[in-house]
């Protein structure tokens, strides 16, 4: 078993290289000269190789990777060029504002998705399933972004129940979650954001139950005279692991691929960073979020294939 | 239900009496026949035929010109002068837009996940059916892209290379190729191990022999049903980068860009600012439920 | 949006309360809060949502166009010359800010006296002197000075063209040497604003740092900053101008440059005050009974074009581009938002004069571009999605293509931030000839800028405003007759001349004058909307 866990671990290491190499090279891939965004305005020949030199921009592709890792592996992801902060802060703080919306989302999607693909898989064929199953489909079907711009014209603009944009009536670095004022500003956003995950874990879930009430020992169970109520709870039981896994990746995901949800609420999360930073061409920002957030969906997945391991025994995957 | 044929007369001949009791049914045969039983997957499939018929010959059918403006009748509500879906910002008629504009999102669906699927499927195919050192690289090199979440990586993607829609395509199918090989690779290594490979080779077949006769007709339905599942993923993922001004320019008619062109006139006419969208939503349901259809009638289990 | 929360107790993290203690804190913590809110009532919050991409800089000169002076500059900071924005009625002039009085030397044309203002307070406590104005323009302009900052040096570059040096004179008395004799100086020094050595030593010229806790005159003070998403001011109660202490209790400042979105904060109450509503979203805000102020103002919507590479060296070719625009499509594009532009100043400028107009005519517009030899005419635009003073970028310049492609040209649009679209403008067309035209739109508040910037050999990009290099001897000389001219009524003739020649010369594809719209919330008060891109935020309140 640790052994397992170590070999898992380690093979995450080379992923994250990949990662971090795939990063830095998107800079690079871009039109345009890197450079440009980081030089003062009217700069002479001279300047223009001095700060060449300064950033290291003269030397060797490779080379320019490993003092780039080099620093990033130490913390130092640079300094943003739109606002003269440190990248991490930048990063993280936005992380953390991202975090906050995945970790209500996630949740709900969870409750809401399993009840639905519970009832779908109990019922399989029949109208009951049909209709549960479209309701998933619709989830995984609809541009969640265009739902919260209809959110927001009725709940915000129509009815003037909830906050259209931001994070809190201070702003993000003084949000009190116990207080309505600032938790309100979480509803639209956790809903549209949750919409397709409640799909998908509903269609998971769905398969998941079905699959599992026409194995073998779900007949025992009625053999032995369990009332179907006690059947459906064990099947339940059985079919869990296989949608917290995939609970565990949807929370990942959502961590980085909220871009456009962020966008619509303008809530100040790592999306919404990362679409600041490709229009500014704000180089470190741009390598360091994106380094960052798959480098979290990297950590979310191992964990999740070690948990699961951990609960299932007969999952391991090579 | 099998068919069984029907004995009116004792057979005769030796041919006759050589024939099976029953007609057995082929693979596809039997795919088929659950297809047409199932009404509701079939609907949804003219749907998405009449969708894909509408954009193809748009040109021949739109009433107006998808880039005339007229700043006199902008934005105006459903059956305005002619206009059945009404005008939009600058007075183009939306239902021609919608048409055009079905043609990009289309585009932008399947091209990526066609692209893909070959690619893909290739690499999977390859590294499922060498093995070892081989299937351990590709795979790797997948699993490196699979670390980033598709949204991210085709933002990433399509953002640093400068947005348009060649690059929204490539962004598109790099976001693919990972997921397509993997599951070209996991039923290409299913099939490997199976005796009946072991006997080809035993015959001295090929190996392409092999891969073409054996391999393929047995991975080319996960591949298809993973792919067709892929497609509105595609549209959707399309159209978010178009609304966040990575995908197509204006004025090119694009669903997610006119979304977001829209998005300030919407307390004018609220229902025609939402029409490309319901356009989204149901070209990506429709293909969702015809894949979800497919797969059931194939039987194959992902 | 205060009274509601504070009555709710927070939820003690350990779950109970610990003795009476406690207790009486709490109970103390409701009522200071209670009281505090109560008399917060009495001026309010205006919160404003903007229409930059970001929030301003609070290092000097803002960046994020005028909207940052608007908002930042001329709230944290003065300049020694400020603008008078009482009179609604007339087009704003200069008036006496933290000078009191200047004139030109009579012995030297090239050199101005200006007295300062006695008794003035940096918001540190430091006094306002002689030294902090000498320091301010090394802080911007001199290389060699440790207090130099190459972020303001390229923000304050388009005022300094002509500024030489400066000298104390004396603890109150500064002198300015200018390049050429320029009678328009006191208009160029007033978009500088001074910022505090005091503040500036104290955190040891660490900018960032700065930034945080920055220092100045004006009638704010900085208060608190969330990186992207706020900025808030508190009055200056011990503002030198006593008729503009703030009468509300606290300024806050939103970045949303998404016309919806803006126009959705303002109808679910979020914001008070919003700049540039969409032009569609006009009756539905007047329908929630929100106030919709407009007044015409020095603005420009206008082409800045490329008269070294390109098409637009071509006089016909820019008259052409001229003659393609249907201007009166472009109003009911906005509404009726806007006032149709045939000139570099809208009409009611006092130097407007008689110029040549460009009527709406494509056939002719197409018979220049085939005497040009320039048929289809391939053209580049740099234009930016939002910015202050932008109005509705994306619609007006689809409009705009289609318009000129109907004409003979083949118009493409390369789509920016505003912030690099600015920074586009600065570095001009030798840093970026792909382009032939740009989409920026001016201020036209002075005859320097309004005019001269454009036209003028001497402010060639990256050194001053004129993005395409346009160079004219016979213009030249008209600018230097204008700098030279002291007398006010002779210096008009001179510049309605120099209107109606950029009007002969097509010098930029003429467009549109906004009319500067913002919506308010019915519960704001107090504001009076001046001819100017600079607005008086002072005399505002908010009614809770």
């Amino acid at each position: 078993m640790g052994k397992y866990i170590l070999r898992r671990v380690l093979y995450a290491v080379p992923i994250a290289f990949g990662v971090s190499v795939v990063c830095f090279s998107l800079v690079y891939i871009a039109p345009g000269d890197p450079l440009q965004t980081v030089m003062p305005p009217d700069a002479t020949a001279e300047t223009i190789a001095i700060v060449k030199h300064a950033y290291g921009f003269d030397k060797p592709l490779p080379v320019q990777f490993l003092i780039w890792l080099g620093r990033v592996v130490t913390g130092d992801f640079g300094m943003s060029i739109s606002t003269r902060r440190p990248v991490i802060l930048e990063v993280s703080q936005a992380l953390s504002n991202t975090a906050l919306l995945a970790m209500f989302a996630v949740p709900i999607a969870f409750f809401i998705g399993y009840v639905m693909g519970a009832v779908a898989g109990s019922y399989a064929g029949s109208w009951i399933d049909r209709v549960v199953t479209g309701a998933a489909v619709v989830g995984v079907s609809l541009p969640n972004y265009w739902l919260g711009i209809v959110l927001v014209i009725l709940f915000a603009v129509q009815y003037m129940l909830l906050p259209a944009t931001g994070m809190g009536p201070h702003g993000s670095t003084s949000f009190d979650l116990l207080q309505w004022s600032n938790a309100k500003f979480l509803v639209l956003p956790v809903i549209t954001l949750a919409m397709i995950p409640i799909g998908i874990l509903a269609r998971t879930t769905r398969a998941a139950v079905a699959e599992v009430r026409n194995q073998d020992f779900v007949q025992t169970l009625r053999a032995k005279g369990l009332t179907e109520w006690a059947v459906t709870r064990h099947v339940l039981k059985n079919s869990l692991p296989q949608v917290m896994a995939v609970m565990g990746l949807q929370f990942g995901y959502l961590l980085g691929g909220s871009i456009l949800v962020e966008t619509v609420f303008t809530w100040p999360g790592s999306g919404f960073l990362l679409s600041k930073a490709i229009i500014n061409r704000d180089v470190p920002v741009l390598q360091g979020t994106i380094l960052t957030l798959s480098l979290v969906f990297v950590t979310t997945n191992l964990i999740v294939d070690l948990l699961q391991s951990l609960v299932d025994p007969r999952i391991r995957r090579a | 239900m099998t068919d069984t044929i029907v004995l009116d007369e004792p057979l005769d001949t030796f041919e006759e009496q050589a024939l099976p009791a029953t007609r057995v049914r082929g693979y596809w045969q039997s795919v088929f026949y659950r297809l047409r039983h199932d009404p509701v997957t079939l609907a949804f499939a003219a749907i998405v035929l009449l969708i894909v018929w509408a954009a193809i010959f748009a040109p021949l059918i739109a009433p107006f010109d998808p880039y005339k403006e007229s700043i006199v009748g902008r934005l105006k509500p459903f059956g305005w002068r002619g206009h059945m879906l009404g005008t939009d910002e600058l007075g183009r008629d939306m239902l021609t837009r919608l048409l055009y504009g079905g043609r990009v999102s289309l585009l932008m669906g399947v091209v990526p996940v066609l692209i893909a699927s070959l690619i893909g499927g290739m690499l999977g195919v390859v590294g499922g059916f060498a093995g070892g050192r081989t299937n351990t690289a590709i795979m790797r090199m997948m699993d490196v892209f699979y670390a980033f979440p598709s949204v991210l990586l085709a933002v990433a993607i399509a953002g640093a290379m400068g947005g348009g829609m060649a690059n929204g395509m490539l962004a598109l199918t790099l976001v693919f190729i990972p997921p397509m090989c993997r599951v070209a690779e996991t039923a290409t290594t299913q099939i490997r191990s199976l005796d009946f490979i072991e006997a080809a080779r035993a015959t001295g077949a090929r190996t392409t022999t092999i891969i073409r006769y054996h391999v393929l007709g047995n991975v080319l339905g996960p591949v298809f049903i993973y792919a067709s599942s892929l497609i509105s993923v595609s549209i959707l993922l399309a159209s978010g980068l178009s609304f966040l001004g990575l995908g197509v320019r204006p004025p090119i008619p694009d669903w997610g860009l006119m979304l977001s062109t829209l998005r300030q006139s919407i307390y004018v006419v609220p229902l025609v600012c939402a029409l490309p969208g319901v356009a989204i939503f149901i070209t990506s349901i429709c293909c969702n439920l015809v894949s979800d259809g497919l797969r059931a009638a194939m039987g194959v289990r992902m | 949006m205060a009274p509601s929360n504070f009555l709710i107790l927070r939820r003690p993290r350990r779950g109970r309360l610990e003795g009476r203690t406690a207790l009486a804190q709490r109970f103390l913590t409701v009522l200071v809060l209670a009281l505090s809110s109560a008399t917060a009532q009495a001026g309010g919050t205006l919160t404003v949502g903007m229409t930059a991409g970001d929030l301003p800089v609070t290092t000097g000169n803002p960046d994020q166009g005028f909207e940052g002076y608007r908002f930042v500059g001329y709230n944290l900071y003065d300049s020694l010359v400020l603008w008078d924005l009482s009179q609604p009625e007339k087009a704003t002039e200069i008036k006496p800010g933290l000078a009191t009085e200047w004139q030109v030397d009579e012995a030297n044309p090239k050199r101005w006296i200006f007295k300062l203002r006695e008794g003035v307070k940096w918001h540190d406590s430091c006094d306002f002197t002689a030294d902090d104005v000498v320091w301010n323009l090394a802080y911007s302009t001199n290389d060699k000075a440790p207090q130099f900052n190459p972020a303001q040096f390229a923000q304050a570059r388009s005022y300094l063209g002509n500024f030489a040096g400066v000298e104390k004179i004396d603890d109150h008395t500064v002198a300015f040497d200018t390049k050429v004799p320029d009678s328009l100086w006191p208009y160029e020094i007033s978009y500088v604003p001074m910022i505090s050595p005091c503040r500036a030593n104290e955190v040891n010229y660490n900018w960032t740092e700065y930034a945080l806790r920055p220092s100045g005159t004006g009638p704010y003070r900085y208060d608190r900053a969330v990186p992207h998403q706020r900025l808030e001011f508190v009055p200056n109660t011990e503002y030198w101008d006593k008729t503009r202490v703030p009468k509300q209790d606290r300024l806050v400042l939103i970045p949303m440059p998404e016309a919806s979105t803006r126009t959705a904060a303002l109808l679910s109450g979020q914001v008070n005050w919003i700049e540039a509503p969409s032009p569609d979203a006009i009756d539905r805000l007047k329908a929630a009974g929100m106030q919709i102020v407009t007044n015409v103002y020095p603005h420009n919507w206008t082409y800045q074009l490329n008269f070294v590479a390109g098409p637009f060296a071509d006089k016909r070719v820019r008259q052409a581009a001229n003659y393609a625009l249907n201007r009166e499509d472009m109003k009911e594009l906005l509404n009726g938002l806007m006032l149709e532009g045939y000139s570099t100043v809208p009409p009611s400028t006092p130097y407007y004069g008689h110029p040549l107009l460009y009527k709406y005519d494509p056939e002719k517009a197409r018979a220049l571009l085939k005497e040009a030899g320039c048929l289809p005419c391939t053209v580049t635009f740099a234009i930016s999605t939002s910015g202050s003073g932008q109005m509705q970028p994306l619609p007006m310049n689809e409009l705009v293509k289609s318009q000129m492609e109907a004409a003979g040209f083949e118009v493409a649009l390369e789509t920016m931030d505003w912030n690099a679209l600015t920074a586009v403008a600065r570095e001009g067309i030798d840093k970026y000839p792909q382009y032939s035209a740009i989409n920026v739109s001016r201020q036209t508040q002075d005859p320097f800028n309004a005019l001269i910037r454009h036209v003028w050999t001497t402010a060639w990009a990256p050194k001053g405003s004129n993005w395409g290099h346009y160079s004219n001897p016979e213009v030249d000389k008209l600018i230097g007759q204008i700098f030279g001219e002291f007398d006010p009524a002779k210096r008009l003739a001179l510049l309605t001349k120099l209107n109606e020649t950029m009007n002969e010369e097509a010098a930029l594809i003429f467009v549109a004058h906004d009319l500067n719209p913002r919506g308010l919330s019915p519960k704001v008060h107090g504001f009076v909307q001046a001819q100017s891109w600079f607005q008086d935020l002072t005399p505002v309140s908010v009614e809770p």
